[in-house]
């Protein structure tokens, strides 16, 4: 862990409460990029990220017991996800369930879900896989998921690659389930 | 009647979709009841739902338009200080054990 992060945690898991509430600003200010960047992959929107990590960090002032003893920074967002950011997560569209056809546990699984393989990487390591993973790809493949990271939509991409909307959501859908092999392989690796 | 529901890859394309948007409840609501039987036993759709996401995470997040830093310290700060008001001021918890106090049960007890 970095020595800005490590001062930033000091007096976070104290039991004096004033001295937490003075605590928590040098640590928001730490991991706020962070921590919005993690959340976001689940939520996709700014201001629910926003209101989610408030709570998060105010969870955190309440009961910071979990986060004693953090060795890296890696340890410390797998602790935050798992005890702070899951159950705020999970809240977020609990509300909605009545009307979903949708059951409870796979909402969770589709909101909050447990930490995969992938999900413990830190932005760059995935930003690195992902980089590898995407030169493996066949050109086709590869040009179908980058026309979805600049943001078109599945009918543009399909104008752009010259075929039908379905086919394009099927090589999507295939490349992903590649993509998501080959990380896998990589995280092994490593 | 023909078959309206979704194949898998597509919605997995139509969850991508919202997640990029951040429009997640709107794919959530459009699921019929068959789609949501069909996710459950999709494996593939959870294995790439993962990808998803982090694609949105390594794709997107960057380019949100996330707030400063400090301006947020200050919010937590005061979410902190309404903890702390509402903790306060809220009454004392009941004692749920039958045990009242002495005073109390003095004063209804009848004289022998």
């Amino acid at each position: 862990m970095n020595k800005r992060l490590r001062n930033a945690m000091k007096g976070l898991t104290a039991p004096d409460v004033d001295r937490r509430r003075r605590a928590m600003e040098p640590f928001v200010r730490e991991t706020f990029q962070v921590f919005i960047r993690y959340l976001y992959r689940y939520l996709g929107n700014e201001v629910e990220c926003e209101d989610v990590l408030e709570d998060v960090y105010a969870d955190i002032w309440e009961n910071p017991d979990r986060l004693r003893d953090m060795e890296s920074e890696r340890q410390l967002l797998r602790t935050v996800y798992l005890y702070y950011m899951r159950k705020r997560l999970r809240e977020v569209y609990r509300r909605m369930n009545r009307h979903l056809y949708l059951s409870q546990n796979d909402l969770t699984n589709l909101t909050a879900p447990e930490l995969g393989l992938l999900d413990t990487m830190s932005q760059s390591e995935l930003k690195q896989a992902l980089g590898r993973a995407m030169g493996r790809l066949k050109a086709r493949e590869r040009r179908a998921i980058e026309l979805w990271l600049q943001g078109m939509s599945v009918r543009a991409i399909a104008n752009e690659l010259k075929t039908t909307v379905g086919a394009v959501k099927m090589l999507k859908f295939r490349t992903i389930l590649k993509l998501k092999e080959m990380m896998s392989e990589y995280c092994h690796e490593e | 009647m023909a078959d309206m529901n979704r194949k898998i890859q597509e919605l997995l394309s139509d969850y991508a979709g919202a997640l990029r948007d951040g429009c997640l409840p709107v794919f959530l609501q459009s699921l019929t009841r068959q789609e949501g039987r069909e996710l459950t036993s999709s494996r593939d759709f959870w294995e790439a739902a993962e990808v998803v996401r982090v694609l949105n995470g390594v794709g997107f997040a960057d380019k949100a338009a996330i707030a400063d830093a400090g301006l947020f310290a200050s919010r937590v700060d005061a979410n902190i200080a309404s903890r702390l008001k509402k903790a306060k001021s809220s009454p004392r918890p009941r004692r749920t054990n039958g045990a009242r106090s002495m005073t109390k049960t003095q004063k209804t007890e009848k004289p022998i």
